[in-house]
């Protein structure tokens, strides 16, 4: 499978369709795998495929380091497919700009990664073209929210009592925000000053204004890859948040980022029939 | 020993300027006696109310958060409280992961008309926060053995 | 003949320092996946198996990331300032890695040098080093690279060693680290163990000749296209302490603050006039290796770094500054 890849990239970067290729590379066996931009066709060797890809490639789309080796090939899985929808809905790229590889994908990590536990998206649906198939029929039947429901049996207190702790050890180095492919503001709201708006400092009311606003500014729009999860370099489980904001996207408005090309932006748009009980 | 006064909560209330604001007006113009807890903060619209505004009054130690504005399909600028809507329906539910004290944040839509409806709702929320009490947002952080650096920076 | 202590005595150790009032820091598991020094609240919470390298540094206990140094109250037309309180307290920072005991002294100079940091300096007198010997390391380790060790001392005020007995030998390095453990030790002919550090993976010379002369070269960019330009390697790193002064308050007052800073971020050199002169990723990576292998040693004596990996494996896209080093060895950029 990596061969019939290698040819398609390689092919791509001879005939001068592209000029870079993002993808997965490996220094060597049991080393991490990480993204590597391929310009040459004679280093397409160091393109790898395997339960390591972890990166979600969309999110170099944003940098302009990226941005000004010419025109891309990117290798997605389906869940980091799904940031390419959000990002051309939101006027962020043009598709024909952007050559997309889809990559078949059975889940990254051993064990397993959570998201890749309840993924329904292991064949990515809008690339140029696919590699890979599937080698046995995925189970998907695994219910989407179980840790969200355990979470929320806990009183308002203890839940409170849990994100002091857990937001607590964040340091603000915004690894999450970097990771992330919806987080492409050139200036984001928390280095903003004169006046300042979120507080910079790694203080339990520093760190909940910060995890509060990116939550909220990806609501609707985070497409669930975990990579700000998995960046955090003090744990922080912030795939619980987004998760909460993804379920009520889902049930309240059956609304799922990334999903559906055609459908409207979730809070860019409204609807007469908005139900809430809460307003008085 | 002179007695611990009492507790009187600190309600703020953000606003909208065409219906809610000349509601609250109206109760005032037609002497309608509300309590003097709440903080009027005066938007355009709902639509403009950033959620981070309501994390602020709490961080400066509000009690209670009161959003009001105008009725659904009566908004001045069109479409805002609608847009406003569905940013609460998304937000409540943040912060209900987070264990925010959902009763201790309000929304209502307030006509210019509406005077008495202000006073009525103003008088209950008062009442209902004075009952709960002051409002800890982030409850006191961490364990004893690190205060020092997980130090509360609520001041 | 060398004095021991079994790890149940330290744990028991542990929670007499506490009982006297003194913060104990020690590596934690806090998840199955994460461990970080932390204050302990009791003994049991040490973690002394395994291969132990903490996710986050023993700095933020000398140089915290967010440090109030003084508040400002407006009075009428009148200005108010008011020396922040910092309430320091004694801390023993125990099985700390050698290789962030030594940034300890590596960074003293630079927070005595056109300045005396008082907050920096009274954390440091109030603190003492028990750093605990190295028996694994694992990729990303390469402090025999910047001549340091598995067994390094320099930092310390003492240092534990693993006879594999579940009992350590305690070798004080000056008088502090003696008194710490004065009467709590007894006589033991057990010999440490001292597994060999990781082999070495690049020479600093070479380096810091590749750093003089290859400024405007091409690998700059090429090996650091992948960086996203977040803190993670800055704020995980024993050595690193840029920071930046804040202002948090709103109309009646608050605080002046340090709060940790990152030469990655895009922002980091940003000016007041709009121009940044290192407003590309690659000059941001390229300073970051300058300044700790290049810069720091001309002007202070010692490499701005202690190998310790953390800024490797906790990069999002496992670049760290062992990925460059090596590449700048080899010509290969991958």
């Amino acid at each position: 499978m990596i061969e019939s890849l290698r040819k398609i990239c390689r092919d791509l970067l001879q005939s001068n369709e592209v000029q870079v290729v993002i993808g997965y590379g490996q220094s060597g066996p049991g080393k991490p795998v990480h993204p590597v931009f391929v310009r040459r066709p004679e280093d397409i060797h160091q393109l790898v495929w395997n339960e390591h890809c972890y990166t979600n490639l969309v999110a170099y789309l944003k940098r302009k380091e990226v941005q000004s080796l010419g025109k891309a090939a990117i290798i997605v899985k389906g869940c980091d497919e799904r940031a390419l929808v959000v990002l051309e809905k939101e006027s962020q790229l043009e598709r024909k700009n952007l050559h997309v590889i889809g990559v078949a994908c059975e889940g990254m990590g051993e064990p397993r990664l959570r998201k890749c536990q309840t993924c329904k998206v292991r064949l990515p649906r809008f690339a140029n073209e696919v590699v890979g198939q599937m080698a046995s029929a995925v189970d998907d039947s695994r219910p989407r929210w179980n840790e969200l429901e355990e979470f929320l049996k806990q009183s308002p207190a203890e839940r409170m009592a849990y994100w002091v702790e857990e937001l607590g050890r964040c340091l603000k180095c915004y690894a999450c925000r970097q990771v992330c492919p919806l987080c492409y503001c050139e200036r984001c709201l928390v280095d903003k000053n004169r006046p300042t708006c979120i507080n910079t400092s790694a203080t339990p009311k520093g760190n909940f204004a910060w995890h509060i606003t990116r939550a909220f500014h990806l609501a609707g729009r985070c497409v669930g890859c975990d990579e700000c999860t998995r960046a955090c370099p003090v744990g922080i489980d912030l795939r619980l948040l987004n998760q909460s904001l993804a379920r009520a996207a889902e049930e309240q408005f059956n609304y799922r980022a990334g999903m559906d090309p055609q459908a409207e932006i979730l809070l860019g748009s409204y609807s007469l029939q908005d139900k809430e009980s809460f307003i008085g | 020993m002179s007695a611990t006064p009492a507790f009187e909560p600190k309600i703020v209330a953000f606003v909208c300027n065409w219906c809610t604001y000349l509601g609250a007006d109206l109760a005032g113009t037609n002497r309608l006696e509300y309590p003097a807890n709440v903080r009027i903060i005066r938007l355009p619209c709902t639509g403009r109310i950033d959620f981070n505004l309501l994390i602020k009054a709490f961080e400066m130690k509000a009690d209670a958060v009161l959003v009001s504005g105008c009725h659904p399909g009566d908004c001045h600028y069109t479409s805002g409280n609608y847009h406003a809507r569905r940013r609460w329906m998304l937000f409540r539910e943040l912060l209900a992961i987070l264990g925010v004290d959902l009763d201790r944040i309000h929304f209502t839509w307030i006509s210019a008309a509406e005077g008495k409806k202000w006073q009525q709702v103003i008088t209950e929320i008062t009442e209902k926060t004075r009952e709960m009490g002051p409002y800890a947002y982030l409850s006191p952080a961490r364990t004893a053995t690190d205060e020092q650096w997980r130090e509360e920076a609520v001041s | 003949m060398s004095e021991v202590i079994s790890t149940t005595d330290l744990r028991q150790l542990v929670g007499d320092w506490l009982s006297q009032g003194k913060r104990v820091v020690g590596p934690r598991q806090v998840k199955p996946d994460l461990i970080l020094y932390e204050p302990l609240v009791n003994g049991e919470q040490l973690l002394l198996d395994g291969f132990v390298r903490p996710s986050n540094s023993i700095k933020e206990f000398v140089f915290p990331r967010h440090e109030s140094v003084y508040a400002y109250l407006f009075q009428g037309k009148e200005l108010d300032l008011v020396d922040a309180e910092v309430p320091f307290r004694e801390q023993v920072l125990l099985a700390a890695r050698p290789c962030d005991a030594a940034a300890l002294p590596i960074l003293d100079p630079l927070f005595n040098w056109d300045y005396e940091d008082e907050f920096y300096n009274t954390r440091r007198r109030t603190t003492t080093v028990v750093s605990l010997a190295c028996l694994a390391h694992d990729d990303a380790c390469f402090c025999t690279s910047v001549g340091l060790g598995p067994a390094e001392t320099r930092g310390s005020d003492a240092i534990l060693l693993s006879t594999g007995d579940d009992e350590f030998v305690v070798q004080p390095v000056n008088e502090k680290g003696r008194a710490l453990f004065s009467g709590h030790t007894r006589g033991s002919a057990a010999e440490p163990t001292f597994p060999p550090g990781p082999k070495k993976k690049f020479k600093p010379g070479h380096v810091q000749t590749f750093l003089r002369e290859q400024f405007e070269s091409s690998f700059w960019q090429e090996q650091t296209l992948r960086c996203l330009g977040c803190g993670a390697c800055a704020y995980t790193c024993p050595t690193c302490h840029c920071f930046d002064i804040v202002d948090e308050g709103n109309a009646t007052g608050g605080i002046r603050a340090k709060n940790w800073d990152s030469c990655q971020f895009s922002m980091f050199t940003l000016h007041a006039s709009g121009h940044n002169p290192r407003n590309v990723q690659a000059q941001r990576q390229r300073q970051r290796l300058l300044h700790k292998f290049l810069v720091y040693p001309e002007k202070f004596g010692k490499i701005l770094c202690t190998g310790c990996g953390n800024c490797t494996r906790n990069c999002p896209v496992s670049l760290g500054v062992l990925s460059v080093l090596e590449a700048l060895g080899t010509g290969q950029s991958i």
